[in-house]
């Protein structure tokens, strides 16, 4: 076989009706809304103890000692593990060439980074106990603290601290950037403006935190793990431990949600799995909501200091950014430093700018490790774009919309090479900022109309025009893997159909969708499709779910491994038919001579002899009915070229997201009163769950718009989160409704023309939420430079504008 | 997550409850337990006993008469809500328990717990202080009632002495002429409030003859605002509020910096607030209903 795919349902096939492109019902929900899932909460196996991690209290501080003693004499403690321990499990590696090299234990050793880094594991009959020793650890462990960095300016100031004694400054990625034609644009530009737009930390805060459950038996380890790449887990696990990866099987079972943050290889996925072999015996460790706000990878947390070269019709020249994203301790594989090349990447959004320059820098924090989070570096750098846009909108006195209208990609314009390297195959992106404009233009009159006697209240609308890669490789953010991924279709012999594949599901309907790729490129319909996922016994090397990446590997990967079964298929019902192969056509399930109805042989019939009769095979056929396709995206690059540049993604999704607030100018309260988004992810395979994935997207992209934020002290780096009440997400009562269109432009090169489309939702928020404020406190000179818009936040940045206060 | 061991206690009468207490310097009284676990649960509270209340005899009492509500101890902040005969007498109540949290914490959370607690920015205490509400305590001294309005000294402190517990709340049946509402800032809806007043408005020929305005979530304690109960003497609908606003920001003197909000905002919100409340009850005109 060749690495050449199909890309198209196999012509031989006829359906009476596509499966693609329909609102199938999801069939995985029925257990979750039963309250009948199975989380890893709810798996228990004899003899199981259970396991609590002792976290520093301390954002900085070198350990001094460590006494497990007390601990140990607790009734119904079975093991206390510190780093030292550990002294036969690898360091985290490290595979990215061109940033720092971290390297962290398991545990910590002799230095602690942030507030939550685990430094022991205590094994006890139950978490209480286990809990009980673990304060007794925490209180028995001398720390010696050294100086702390809590922000960007602390981190970067002159003499600052440093968090590794052998690193000459903080900085774990510093790639600064330099283009002439960018300097040149800024000298025959008529103005130009500088100014700094921040995003804050935040989290992808997933409904069940995370959780590992380790057994070993005979030698052969099973862990359950709430990941959304079992089988990068199962790599890292064998690398890191010297277990033999064969002997290692890692399950990721049900999953409430992930949003990237489960990606990541966690210290507490190799700890369990080497406790379990230390002990023989299973141990589970469930993270619970303190630990997952505290150790769960933050994301977001980037300033982006822009110089603007503008021209006095509203032209903008050129951009040139410094993208400084604060990753944490850094402590974390992998590593955090992706995003801020991909802000820098889809700066430009949907627009065509002439000029632009990015300046990359990473830098290391006292504070959780930053990582994934859906959007992943798209969302803020949108903020920024929209930002620079409406204000130079406004220091021109142009239309904020007419501005756009000049700048956004036109459909000649495709292929579009983006500045960072990016190659936009296609897309809709003025035809969606037009519906989107005019959607939103009703709604803007109606909520005007309806507080026009209210003068506390002020009405704004705000838009943005985004892009969004999907299937990205994941050899920039590893250092290691790629972009493949597999499928494995088995036809059984009753004629039903299992798919094994590499991606997992973590709530967001793969399993359903999964079924009707199989189903439409098999002849059946998806009820006769099962499907597994996230269990390396059981499901073929994948890299998993994230990036958006699903629709496009599994539809390539299904498309191909369908493929080659019909092509073995055929032979075998041709065998039966008595007929040449070239003449046999499958239609509605059963394959037959084209041009005659009857007879007809079924799936069924073909498996039976390809497992059961295979006395009923062709002369000299091999057995069985099972085959797997191994996919890699076309168009995917994974390293750059001599300039910098990389199609970094395989494909690029857009939409236009556009939003009405009001704003009471006495107390900063600010409502969405409309929000709009028209979506474009090319082929749609089930338009209910694309829905579904734009509103929790949108959600999400409030949440960061509006509410979420880790804060820490200053002072001592400390968190000041410890729970919900102080880390608020929106809840049902702060998402507003939605209404969500969509345009369908197939992508010409990927399979069946799908793109993805996971995170665009949480795309558009910040950019909408600040640009409509700004427009509905214009006459007061209110500029919103950062997230979270909070009422507090409005009322600050009027009393800026106004001197005082403005009106009461 | 997970709590130190305790020792659990549900007694059946107010006595032996009190017994219990006396047992230990470190017990708590467990009512609703909608604040008390979730500190446990992050070892910030370390009881050696839970005296649990939601046995003892008579206070799950629920009773309305000529002169007010009397709450027992154990009464939920939903059974409360629930009563049309509650509401008819205290309409504050009902109003202000749709800010309290959400359903669920509702249905557990007792409306004596909430105000045992002090939470600073918690609804009822402020809004037990507007009405005039009485406390009744008793401890290993015996019984006494505490005026709320005296009731409350800091955050999550009280005037309950060693050993003391609120056996029931009373809050007196809402003058003809007054309304009393309570309106608050909550980043989300069922939060504690970033800024909020209870007020109890009394208004003669359609000006304000006199008030109680309650500040709570601004500062460490709700807090009677002087200032803005004084401008607020005489203050018709169609009046000027910029005086009152002045008054309530300055009643806002003390207020907090914290993660949500600056204290320049809270006093903004103070005296929006107050204007806000104040407008409201002359609006709804003495009718009792108070939204």
């Amino acid at each position: 076989m060749t690495l050449d795919s199909p890309t198209r349902i196999n012509p031989m096939i006829r359906h009476r009706a596509s499966h693609i492109g329909r609102a199938v019902p999801r069939r995985e929900d029925r257990s979750p809304l039963m309250g009948r899932q199975r989380y890893i909460a709810d798996l228990k196996l004899p003899g199981m103890l259970e396991v609590a991690f002792v976290r520093s209290p301390e954002a900085h501080a070198r350990i001094v000692s460590i006494d497990t003693a007390p601990a140990l004499a607790l009734p119904g403690v079975h093991a206390v593990f510190t780093g030292a321990d550990l002294a036969d499990v690898d360091l985290f590696p490290h595979k990215i060439l061109y940033i720092q090299p971290v390297r962290q234990p398991v545990l910590a050793l002799d230095q602690v980074r942030y507030v939550g880094s685990p430094y022991a594991a205590v094994v006890a009959t139950d978490r209480y106990v286990a809990e009980d020793a673990a304060t007794l650890v925490a209180a028995y462990t001398e720390f010696e603290p050294l100086p702390t960095v809590a922000d960007l300016d602390q981190a970067l100031a002159e003499n600052a601290p440093r968090l590794y004694d052998d690193w000459p400054d903080n900085y774990l990625v510093n790639f600064p950037a330099e283009k002439p034609e960018v300097t040149q644009a800024f000298e025959e530009a008529d103005h130009t403006f500088s100014d700094t737009y921040v995003s804050q930390r935040q989290t992808g805060l997933p409904l069940e935190c995370r959780g590992v459950l380790a057994d070993v038996h005979d030698g052969y380890f099973t862990v359950w793990s709430s990941t959304q790449s079992p089988h990068i887990v199962r790599t890292t696990i064998a690398e890191m431990t010297g277990i033999p990866e064969p002997r290692i099987r890692v399950i990721a079972p049900a999953m409430g949600g992930g949003f990237g943050t489960k990606t990541h290889i966690y210290p507490e996925d190799v700890v369990m799995t080497w406790i379990a072999g230390k002990l023989g015996r299973p141990v589970r460790w469930l993270e619970d909501r303190f630990e997952n706000l505290l150790t769960g990878v933050h994301a977001r947390d980037q300033r982006h200091e822009v110089d603007v070269a503008y021209d006095d019709d509203g032209t903008i020249r050129a951009v040139r950014c410094k993208a400084i994203c604060d990753v944490g301790s850094g402590e974390i594989f992998m590593p955090g430093t992706a995003t801020v090349f991909v802000t820098g990447g889809c700066l430009t959004g949907g627009y065509d700018l002439p000029n632009m320059e990015v300046h990359h820098f990473c830098v290391v924090t006292n504070k959780t490790p930053s990582g994934a989070y859906r959007g992943f570096g798209v969302p803020e750098g949108m903020f920024v774009m929209e930002r620079i846009i409406d204000r130079v909108a406004r220091l021109t006195g142009t239309d904020p919309v007419e501005i756009r209208r000049r700048m956004i990609l036109q459909e000649d314009q495709m292929p579009y090479e983006m500045h960072g390297g990016g190659r936009i195959d296609s897309g809709s992106h003025a035809k969606a900022f037009e519906r989107a404009v005019e959607m939103i233009g009703e709604s803007l009159e109606l909520v005007r109309a309806r507080y026009a006697d209210d003068p506390d209240v002020r009405v704004g609308v705000g838009y943005t025009n985004y892009v969004e890669p999907t299937t990205p490789t994941y050899h920039l953010t590893t250092g290691f893997w790629a972009g493949g991924d597999s499928a494995t279709i088995r036809v059984d012999p009753d004629g039903s159909v299992r798919v094994g594949l590499g991606t997992t599901a973590l709530g967001q309907g793969t399993e359903t969708t999964a079924a009707q790729l199989a189903a439409e490129s098999l002849g059946l319909h998806p009820d006769d499709v099962t499907v597994v996922m996230g269990d390396t016994d059981r499901a073929p090397y994948g890299l998993g779910a994230w990036g958006s990446r699903s629709a496009i590997v599994m539809s390539g990967s299904i498309l191909m491994a369908a493929d080659r079964l019909i092509t073995k298929a055929r032979d075998i019902a041709a065998h039966l038919l008595e007929a040449a192969a070239e003449d046999v056509v499958l239609s509605d399930g059963n394959f037959h001579v084209s041009g005659s109805d009857a007879p007809t042989v079924s799936w069924s019939q073909v498996a039976t002899s390809a497992w059961v009769r295979t006395l009923d095979l062709p002369r000299g056929m091999e057995p069985g009915l099972e085959m797997t396709g191994y996919f890699e995206p076309p168009e995917l690059e994974h390293l750059p070229d001599m300039s910098g540049k990389v199609n970094a993604a395989a494909s690029w999704s857009n939409g236009a997201h556009a939003g009405v607030v009001s704003v009471r100018i006495s107390t900063g309260e600010i409502k969405i009163e409309d929000y709009v988004v028209v979506h474009d992810c090319g082929t749609m395979i089930n338009p209910m769950i694309i829905d579904g994935q734009v509103h929790g997207g949108v959600a999400q992209g409030i949440a960061g718009a509006m509410y979420e934020h880790f804060q820490y002290d200053t002072e001592t780096a400390r968190p000041l989160f410890a729970s919900f009440m102080e880390y608020l997400y929106p809840t049902c009562s702060e998402v507003p409704a939605m209404t969500v269109e969509h345009f369908e432009t197939p992508s010409p090169e990927q399979p069946l023309g799908v793109k993805g489309c996971g995170e665009g939702g949480t795309i558009g928020p910040a950019a909408v939420v600040a640009g409509a404020v700004d427009d509905a406190l214009a006459d007061l000179g209110v500029e919103i430079k950062a997230t979270p818009v909070t009422p507090s936040a409005i009322r600050e940045a009027i009393r800026e504008a106004t001197a005082g206060g403005g009106e009461r | 997550m997970k709590p130190a061991p305790f020792d659990y206690y549900r007694p059946a009468t107010v006595e032996d409850a009190l017994a219990a207490l006396g047992t230990s310097e470190t017990a708590k009284v467990l009512a609703g337990g909608q604040s008390l676990i979730p500190a446990m649960n992050f070892r910030l509270s370390q009881p050696d006993l839970l005296v649990d209340i939601g046995g003892v005899e008579g206070f799950d009492r629920l009773d309305v008469g000529p002169s007010g509500v009397m709450i027992g101890a154990s009464v939920t902040q939903s059974r409360v809500m629930a009563s049309d005969e509650v509401a008819e007498a205290v309409p504050g109540l009902r109003q202000a328990l749709h800010h309290v949290a959400h359903l669920q914490i509702r249905n557990r959370g007792t409306v004596c717990g909430s105000i045992a607690h002090a939470d600073p920015a918690a609804e009822l205490p402020a809004l037990a202080i507007a009405c005039g509400a009485t406390l009744f305590l008793q401890g290993p001294a015996g019984e006494r009632t505490v005026d709320a309005g005296d009731f409350f000294l800091g955050p999550f402190w009280t005037d309950l002495g060693e050993g003391e517990i609120i056996t029931g709340v009373h809050f007196p049946s809402e003058p003809a002429d007054t309304v009393t509402l309570m309106d608050e800032l909550a980043w989300r809806s069922g939060d504690f409030a970033i800024t909020g007043v209870a007020a109890a408005v009394a208004t003669r020929d359609g000006c304000v003859s006199g008030a109680r305005l309650v500040s709570f979530g601004v500062s460490g304690v709700p807090s009677r605002m002087a200032a803005a109960e004084q401008a607020v003497l005489g203050f018709a609908p169609g009046d000027d509020s910029s005086a009152l606003y002045g008054a309530a920001y300055e009643d806002g003197g003390d207020a907090v910096d914290d993660i949500h909000a600056t204290a320049e905002y809270r006093r903004e919100a103070l005296g929006a607030l107050a204007v806000r409340s104040v407008r409201a009850a002359l609006a709804s005109n003495g009718n009792g209903t108070g939204v």
